[in-house]
């Protein structure tokens, strides 16, 4: 029972680290020293890109959470009564979702104030704020929720030429009919028995995941086949990691052609900001943009054109990342008009954010969008990890355009078309982002 | 309490018919302002008759149904005041234009007439007479009379009168007197009248009973009674040919510069002699050789001189801060209250004091949402009407109250008292004071002066709520944070939960700087639900 005893020390060893950090407050209190949490500060401002190793991580900067701070006060409360709540979990052997940690903490403080009225105060409301004193928690200890045996709703799914083995069952992932396995929420505690697979394909949408796998791409190209549905939790992401890591297979995501499927890819690769403190273990530097990309439906024309309107910003650089002879698009004009989805405002928010204004202001060329984004996002910089050549000519179209295009699009083109056509060439051409 | 009163001057000085006319401005025009009026005249005469002679007063008001069928009503008002010495009483009461009060100096009335046009009024609306019941300090006998005016011929008739030994050391005056009237209508006013009088008489005793029923009783709370007013010369800047003549035919001075000297205030040997060299007049002339002519030209001179010391201010009777306080204080048991009596000042050769006081908080009724409660004041006497055009009420409205902290509406009284020799009333109503640039300016000041110090304390009270709240916002984590530390170190091997919480009430105190017990009240007060 190998599992059994991982498990065992993992608690164990998160027990005593919950102690001597909480110890150490306790005995400032008897000192009469005021209570304080200090841990790394999870802001946009405090995660670093660190270009070496291409991963988004916690920067150096501390907060301190005090008791005596009217602004922080709740926050300490809620850090403490979290920490006990998942100490008590903890020695107990139950493995609590983070929707259980929810429940378990959130109970009515009611307390009376200096005009003798009572009040009623949640010690939390809405889930999201458990869930943030839970990272909090995490950084603060510097042990992860996995580590402290801590669930969340599973969320990930994969199929393909793969065994593992999970808890005491061995499970072939080959042979789920038309289900799948769903990752669990520790993935650590998976063995890899046997692999017959060349790469691994991660679609972003859930649907796009079944019609491939009803279609038995996986098995034809000797794939292992994830979805995320959507934005990644944790789980994915780590076996996402383990595949790249321990089976050196590579790895290539399939998202919408949109800000949101862009960003999805990133938070493989390199991380998330909220997570940054997780970025070394859960992040996959390896992991290839396959498609759905803007110049596979507009072609390397419309992106010739852009790039030279940036060439004030970004120099020459970017001339080199336009082949020669320019690729054409994958859908014809009839096509297009079919399929692509005129952008809304949101998206064209979303993706300034990650390009940065100035790029934007020089491509967008619809004056009620422009004059919207001037407004709302002039002298945004942009993520350092989007303003590569390739990004840019990607992200270019999309504001030249304004138009977006969800994977589903090149599925009903024809199933045969993305599963024979589109996937295999990208790949076969090494017509990626890396 | 015998006071060592002064004695009173009476002179009779005008012709009665006058009444007639005066009727409608001295404010009985109808029987709810009669009825109004009539209480005011005799309430006013009761204070002058005691706080001007410094005596504590115990003022009685009591107003009674007189007649089952008519609006009859009896107003009786007591004082314990210096009295009237018999002989004069038939007179005082019973002849139009006989008054103590035609001297110069600060006193509640106007012209002393209000309380005999009430007894006219009431004489020819009911036809029932006036009783007085009167006795002086120094007398041993307490006197009473039933009197009536002859109109026509504008003299007193006793009906009944008589006298007693006193068995006890009582001194005052009691006046009855019946006039139809209008209670129900009447009585807001009259119940406000006489609690704006509470507020300005802190000294005073004052019972109030009414024809319903009610009694109020305002028990007095101060033993100190403002400055009375002293008797003096008149300004010269308020010189008018018919004062002039008055000094000239009454007088009996040997030279026109004595008659100067003595007869005004701040005129000595030298500016008694310019002003004569002005005017062309011969200083050693006697005053009754001059002219009008040369008086008017005399007149005119002191009028335009520009270099009299200002009036005195011993004529005014200021109520003083103390008495400011303690009547706001009685009345309306404000957290916050404070006083200003200003340096007196003159308008046209009249002085006059600007007062103000202002509570805050208590028992202090809502303002409306512009500015704040006013009292308004003049000579004591409480204006109740025509508030809105009164420069007090223009002035307040003008002051921006945010900057003193004060989100109107807000419980708070604004009493503004002008005391002068020549208060300058707007309209025949003297309901409100006009707009005279000196008194308005004085007005400001003084409120702005109260006011400062009513944003300190507002200040102050509002860091310490902030200070409080902040503790509360702490506090109340405090059982949480205990509980949490326990439950991971475990009650009893570890830490003791009793001690933690011990300490983190101390250290939140510590950063506070509020007592650790209220502290403890706070983190007694949490309860941890499910």
């Amino acid at each position: 029972m190998a599992i059994s005893s991982v498990d065992k020390y993992a608690r164990q060893k998160s027990i005593e680290i919950l102690r001597k950090k909480f110890a150490s407050i306790a005995k400032r209190i008897l000192e009469g020293k005021r209570p304080v949490l200090i841990m790394p500060k999870r802001v946009l401002s405090n995660t670093i890109y660190d270009m070496k190793k291409k991963l988004l991580l916690l920067g150096p900067e501390m907060k301190r959470r005090s008791l005596l701070d009217v602004n922080e006060a709740r926050k300490f409360m809620q850090t403490l009564l979290m920490a006990s709540i998942i100490y008590e979990a903890l020695v107990n052997d139950e493995y609590p979702t983070i929707r259980d940690l929810y429940y378990r903490g959130k109970h009515t403080i009611s307390y009376r104030d200096i005009l003798g009225r009572l009040h009623h105060e949640n010690t939390w409301d809405e889930q999201r704020e458990s869930d943030a004193v839970i990272r909090d928690i995490e950084v603060f200890l510097g042990v992860l929720r996995e580590e402290m045996l801590i669930l969340s709703k599973e969320k990930g799914k994969v199929v393909g030429n793969l065994v593992i083995r999970s808890g005491d069952d061995v499970i072939d992932l080959s042979k789920m009919g038309h289900g799948a396995y769903a990752i669990e929420p520790t993935p650590d505690l998976i063995e890899f028995k046997d692999i017959d697979a060349e790469f691994v394909l991660v679609v972003e949408k859930d649907a796009v995941f079944q019609q491939l796998h009803r279609y038995g791409f996986w098995k034809k190209y000797k794939a292992i086949l994830i979805t995320s549905a959507g934005q990644p939790d944790r789980a994915t992401r780590r076996f996402v990691r383990r595949l790249s890591e321990e089976l050196k297979l590579p790895i290539y995501i399939l998202t919408d052609a949109d800000p949101y499927g862009w960003y999805i890819y990133s938070v493989f690769k390199i991380g998330s900001i909220t997570l940054s403190y997780e970025s070394e273990r859960l992040a996959t530097p390896n992991a290839k943009f396959i498609g759905v990309s803007m110049t596979d439906i507009f072609g390397e024309e419309e992106a010739a054109k852009n790039i030279k309107k940036l060439t004030s910003i970004f120099g020459k650089d970017l001339k080199n990342v336009l082949s020669k002879p320019r690729k054409k698009p994958y859908l014809s004009e009839k096509e297009r008009k079919n399929y692509i989805i005129k952008a809304k405002k949101k998206d064209v928010e979303r993706a300034v954010e990650l390009v940065g204004y100035d790029v934007a202001d020089k491509l967008i060329s619809n004056p009620e969008i422009k004059k919207y984004i001037r407004q709302r996002k002039m002298g945004v910089s942009g993520y350092p990890w989007f303003r590569t050549p390739e990004w840019i000519k990607e992200i270019s179209i999309f504001f030249s355009k304004l138009a977006k295009l969800e994977i589903e699009a090149m599925a009903s083109k024809g199933l045969k078309f993305l599963a024979d056509t589109y996937i295999p060439t990208k790949i076969e051409t090494g017509d990626w982002i890396d | 309490m015998s006071a060592a009163a002064p004695p009173e001057r009476y002179r009779a000085i005008s012709p009665a018919e006058f009444f007639y006319k005066y009727r409608e401005i001295a404010g009985f025009s109808n029987p709810v302002r009669a009825l109004y009026q009539a209480v005011r005249e005799l309430v006013e005469n009761a204070l002058d008759a005691t706080d001007s002679h410094g005596i504590l007063p115990n003022i009685k008001i009591i107003i009674e149904k007189a007649d089952e069928n008519r609006e009859f009503y009896r107003v009786t008002v007591e004082d314990n005041g210096i009295g009237l010495p018999p002989h004069v009483v038939p007179e005082a009461f019973g002849r139009v234009l006989f008054s103590s009060k035609y001297i110069l100096r600060q006193t509640r009335g106007m012209f002393g007439l209000g309380a005999k046009v009430a007894i006219l009024y009431g004489q020819m609306t009911t036809g029932r007479p006036v009783e007085v019941i009167t006795s002086q300090p120094n007398l041993k006998r307490i006197y009473y009379f039933k009197l009536r005016i002859d109109i026509n011929k504008n003299e007193p008739i006793i009906i009944e009168r008589g006298s007693w030994r006193k068995n006890r050391d009582w001194h005052g005056t009691i006046v009855s007197m019946t006039l139809e009237g209008d209670w129900s209508r009447a009585k807001q006013r009259i119940k406000d009248y006489i609690l704006r009088t509470a507020v300005v008489t802190p000294y005073a005793n004052i019972v109030f009973i009414t024809p319903d029923g009610e009694i109020y009783y305002y028990e007095r709370v101060i033993d100190k009674l403002p400055r009375p007013p002293r008797e003096v010369k008149p300004h010269p800047y308020g010189v008018d040919l018919e004062l002039m003549k008055r000094i000239r035919d009454n007088g009996s001075f040997s030279t026109v510069k004595e008659m100067l000297m003595k007869s005004f205030q701040g005129i000595g040997n030298v500016t008694a002699s310019s002003l004569l060299e002005i005017a062309g007049i011969s200083p050693d002339l006697n005053p009754k050789s001059l002219s009008d002519k040369q008086l008017l030209e005399l007149v005119n001179v002191m009028k335009n001189y520009k270099r009299f010391r200002s009036p005195t201010s011993e004529a005014l009777s200021p109520l003083g801060e103390e008495v400011i306080k303690a009547g706001l204080k009685r009345i309306y048991e404000p957290e916050f209250v404070e006083a200003v009596t200003r340096k007196p000042s003159a308008y046209q050769g009249h002085p006059f004091i600007v007062e103000v006081g202002i509570a805050y908080g208590g028992k202090v009724p809502l303002s409306n949402d512009k500015y704040p409660t006013l009292l308004r004041y003049a000579n004591k006497i409480p204006l109740l009407y025509d508030e809105g055009s009164d420069v007090t009420t223009d002035v307040v409205k003008s002051i921006s109250w945010e900057q003193y902290l004060v989100k109107l509406p807000a419980p708070i009284i604004v009493l503004v008292h002008i005391c002068s020799t020549k208060v300058p009333f707007k309209g025949v109503g003297k309901e409100s004071i006009a707009d005279v640039k000196e008194i308005r300016s004085e007005v400001k000041l003084a409120i702005q002066e109260v006011a400062r110090k009513l944003r300190a304390y507002l200040s102050k009270k509002l860091k310490e709520e902030e200070k409080k709240k902040r503790v509360v916002s702490l506090a109340k984590y405090v059982p949480e944070v205990v509980r949490a530390l326990t439950i991971i170190l475990g009650d009893g091997r570890g830490v003791k939960a009793k001690l933690l919480e011990e300490k983190l009430v101390e250290i939140v105190s510590l950063r506070t700087g509020i007592p650790k017990d209220e502290v403890y009240k706070v983190v007694k007060s949490v309860e941890i639900g499910v």
